[in-house]
């Protein structure tokens, strides 16, 4: 075990300030500026005897807190941090909730000097891929191994539910803490299909003769966020994935050749392609945004809409009084070999940078976190559900949910968008033109085979893989 | 006393040259300097790669090329459209008008145009996007000129304009016109003011008319306002970004149909982690605003007219 907080080297030595300018004297003076010299000897945190402070924090170290204050806020970390202090009175903490994740916190890694805890989300995220391949981010074993804060006799590992950490892992090793468990889903409104006696579908083939009969009334069957056509990304994958199986999309995400000309992936596409050419999609839905979609959602206007888990607590006050969320899996495709296949799993990745000041405390804090009462406190706060096991909501759609990520051998996350971000650029507006009738399913396939094979070929991009 | 001066002026110098220096070019040598690299961002590690940023820039058909295409277009369409327009409103509010009493005035009302053109000045860029963004919804969702269109019987885009490739840039175009045409009819009003009537006067009475009267006597005597008005625009042109990342879907979309160069460099710097590769486009988009500015004051000297 080490002291965290001792004799660091400090960041402006002379080998930094002489060593990393190469490009002479003129850059000397530049060299401190924003791209200082490298700190390779960062600390690293072993699991210690004492079930209490398993990290041995330094009681008196402050602690710096980044959230992101997006849907969920931040009124959950105060909670956790009081927690925290509860164990360490005297230690500072400084706490900045923004939603400028990158703008405000890449300076700080470029400087050497990160925060101590990030929660590293939202649109304005770091690139994981970059900080991993950096080298910036701790990895998160000590935490895993440690005792859980509640029992002693159970690791933080095994109060987790199935499959969680995967989202986080980067080649075998746990670089980010997903902290919140969401699904993917389609919803729809149960009071409307119970009204109007329709049953929701379980394969694509019910819900395309259901279509007729909900266009009948007035409504039209699909709408999604068509400006940001990421909306599309685990709907079109796991409806491929349901079809061939799970090893489909695990080809795709390892940028096997050929991946995405698979009979199932090609299948998929065509389905989707389908709704349009149909007529199924709500006019206009290409131009949208996800406000747009949700809200022609909430105004009944269309029957279905793909989302995340988190949709009804954020429509929740927005959504009329009658309006019941519910959740269906993808309908899956004729044929289909895994019907249960859901993407779903950990998302909203808390980071600990490698050059922490406060390393011991911040997975002391994540540790807290993970403990029944930060789980609960998170659950109670923002009605979402953690990675914690043993955490109960108390509201319809979670329930829902719940059910349909019961099988852990069906819980899957496509993850080739994280970890390439430019197969990322390529696959949202390639998935736009599929269902806008902007492209066909063959130029579809065509163009993500194309950027998955460029992907491939490219020596400066680190590869990742799933655990098999 | 001449021998104390070089200190006195040089004391007086140092905090602003060195503020600046400090500020603005060492900033810009710094990008240079890291344009070189392969710097992430969010590291305080980086290798040195020579150009190869540099080379790899303009083989990037998925960004790159499209945004130095579409910044171009701007380029050359917004100072055009916006100058035209400017110098053609200015012209009818000055000397529009009929004559009265042998004086030439502006169209009736040509105060209150004044007021009514220069309004899209006063509001933000976000607020104008906002607004914009809603006007050219789908028909569907409330947009009001598809709505309008269809009101009429004229085709228009079933998904709103801004996410129709054909139509975005022009879309984003018409919006940086409208909201720059008020201030540059001001501006060259005001310069308009400054030429005597009895030019004009003159030149009615030799029998020319107003399109004569334009290209004769007022563009010639505003051509050093419509030449810094080219150097304004070209600056506003060469940074579209606010209204791109406001407007348009996923801030250049859809599928790159808007990307403009102030953008793909926000994109690579923040959402890839390659600021070495967002430095090479922002050192040579420097490059082709400081040849811009040059070039559009060479070769727009003329002889000046003393009146």
């Amino acid at each position: 075990m080490t002291n965290p907080t001792a004799d660091r080297h400090p960041i402006f030595t002379r080998r930094n300030l002489f060593g990393a300018t190469a490009a002479g004297l003129a850059a000397t003076s530049l060299g401190a500026c924003a791209t200082s010299g490298g700190d390779d000897d960062a600390e690293e945190v072993t699991v210690g005897g004492d079930a209490e402070n398993p990290f041995e924090v330094d009681g008196s170290a402050p602690l710096d807190v980044v959230i992101f204050d997006g849907g969920f806020g931040n009124e959950y970390a105060l909670a956790h941090q009081e927690i925290y202090n509860r164990s360490f009175p005297d230690a500072e903490i400084e706490h900045l909730a923004t939603q400028a994740i990158a703008e405000t916190q890449q300076p700080r890694f470029a400087e050497g000097k990160p925060c101590d805890v990030l929660d590293n989300s939202g649109a304005q995220q770091i690139p994981m891929d970059s900080l991993v391949s950096d080298g910036e981010l701790a990895e998160l074993t000590p935490l895993l191994d440690a005792p859980s804060y509640d029992d002693p006799e159970v690791t933080v590992r095994d109060t987790l539910r199935d499959g969680v950490l995967s989202m986080g892992t980067f080649n075998g090793k746990v670089y980010a803490l997903n902290y919140v468990f969401s699904a993917w889903t389609v919803w729809y409104d149960a009071k409307l299909f119970r009204d109007k006696g329709w049953t929701p579908p379980e394969t694509w083939e019910e819900m395309l003769a259901l279509c007729p009969t909900i266009q009948a009334e007035g409504i039209a069957p699909w709408t999604y966020a068509g400006q940001h056509p990421v909306y599309l990304y685990d709907l079109f994958l796991i409806l491929a994935g349901r079809h061939g199986g799970v090893d489909v999309v695990k080809a795709i995400d390892h940028l096997e050749p050929d991946a995405w000309r698979h009979e199932s992936v090609v299948k998929a596409a065509e389905a989707l392609a389908g709704l349009h050419t149909a007529g199924y999609i709500l006019e206009g839905t290409p131009g949208i945004d996800h406000i747009q979609s949700q809200t022609a959602f909430n105004e009944r206007r269309a029957a279905f809409l793909p989302c995340g888990s988190w949709l009804p607590n954020e429509q929740k006050g927005i959504a009329p009084d009658d309006f019941e969320y519910a959740p269906i899996g993808v309908p899956y495709l004729e044929g289909s070999v895994q019907p249960g296949l859901i993407s779903a799993g950990g998302e909203e990745p808390f980071v600990i940078p490698k050059n922490a000041s406060n390393l011991a405390g911040a997975y002391e804090y994540l540790r807290i976190m993970l403990s029944q009462e930060g789980a609960q406190v998170f659950g109670d706060t923002v009605q979402a559900a953690t990675v914690v096991k043993g955490v109960e909501l108390d509201n319809p759609a979670a329930k829902m949910t719940d059910a349909l990520v019961s099988n852990p051998d069906d819980l899957f996350q496509p993850r080739f968008r994280f970890w390439y971000t430019k197969m990322n650029e390529e696959v949202r507006p390639a998935l736009g033109a599929l269902l806008s009738g902007d492209a066909t399913p063959e130029e579809f396939i065509d163009r993500m085979q194309t950027a998955a094979d460029e992907t491939a070929a490219d020596d400066t991009i680190e590869k990742f893989r799933h655990e098999d | 006393m001449k021998h104390g001066r070089y200190p006195f002026v040089l004391s007086f110098l140092a905090l602003p040259v060195g503020l600046y220096t400090w500020l603005v070019v060492l900033p810009f040598a710094q990008a240079f300097q890291i344009s070189l690299t392969d710097w992430s961002g969010s590291s305080n590690s980086f290798n040195y790669i020579g150009f190869d940023n540099y080379v790899n820039l303009f083989k990037d058909e998925r960004l790159v090329l499209p945004a130095l295409r579409h910044t171009g277009i701007i380029l050359v369409v917004l100072p055009v459209v916006t100058i035209a327009l400017g110098l053609f409103f200015a012209f009818m509010l000055n000397l529009g008008g009929r004559m009265r009493q042998g004086r030439i005035e502006g169209v009736r009302g040509a105060r209150f145009h004044k007021v009514v053109y220069f309004f899209p000045q006063v509001l933000s860029v976000a607020i104008v996007g906002i607004l914009w963004k809603q006007v050219y919804a789908p028909e569907n969702f409330g947009g009001l000129i598809t709505g309008a269109l269809t009101a009429v019987g004229l085709p228009a885009p079933v998904n709103g304009f801004l996410s129709d490739k054909r139509f975005v840039l022009a879309a984003v175009i018409a919006v940086l016109v409208w909201s720059a045409v008020g201030f540059y009819m001001v501006f060259f009003s005001s310069a308009m003011a400054s030429i005597p009537r009895d030019l004009y006067e003159a030149a009615i009475i030799d029998g020319s008319g107003r399109i004569q009267m334009f290209f004769k006597i007022t563009l010639p005597l505003l051509w050093d306002s419509v030449q810094t008005a080219w150097i304004y625009l070209s600056i506003i042109a060469l940074d579209v970004f606010v209204l791109i990342y406001m407007m348009t879907p996923e801030r250049g979309g859809p599928d790159a149909a808007s990307e403009v160069v102030g953008g793909v460099i926000w994109k690579y710097a923040f959402n890839h982690g390659e600021q070495a590769f967002a430095s090479a486009l922002g050192v040579v988009l420097f490059f082709a605003a400081l040849t811009l500015a040059v070039v559009s004051l060479r070769f727009g000297r003329r002889e000046r007219i003393e009146f």
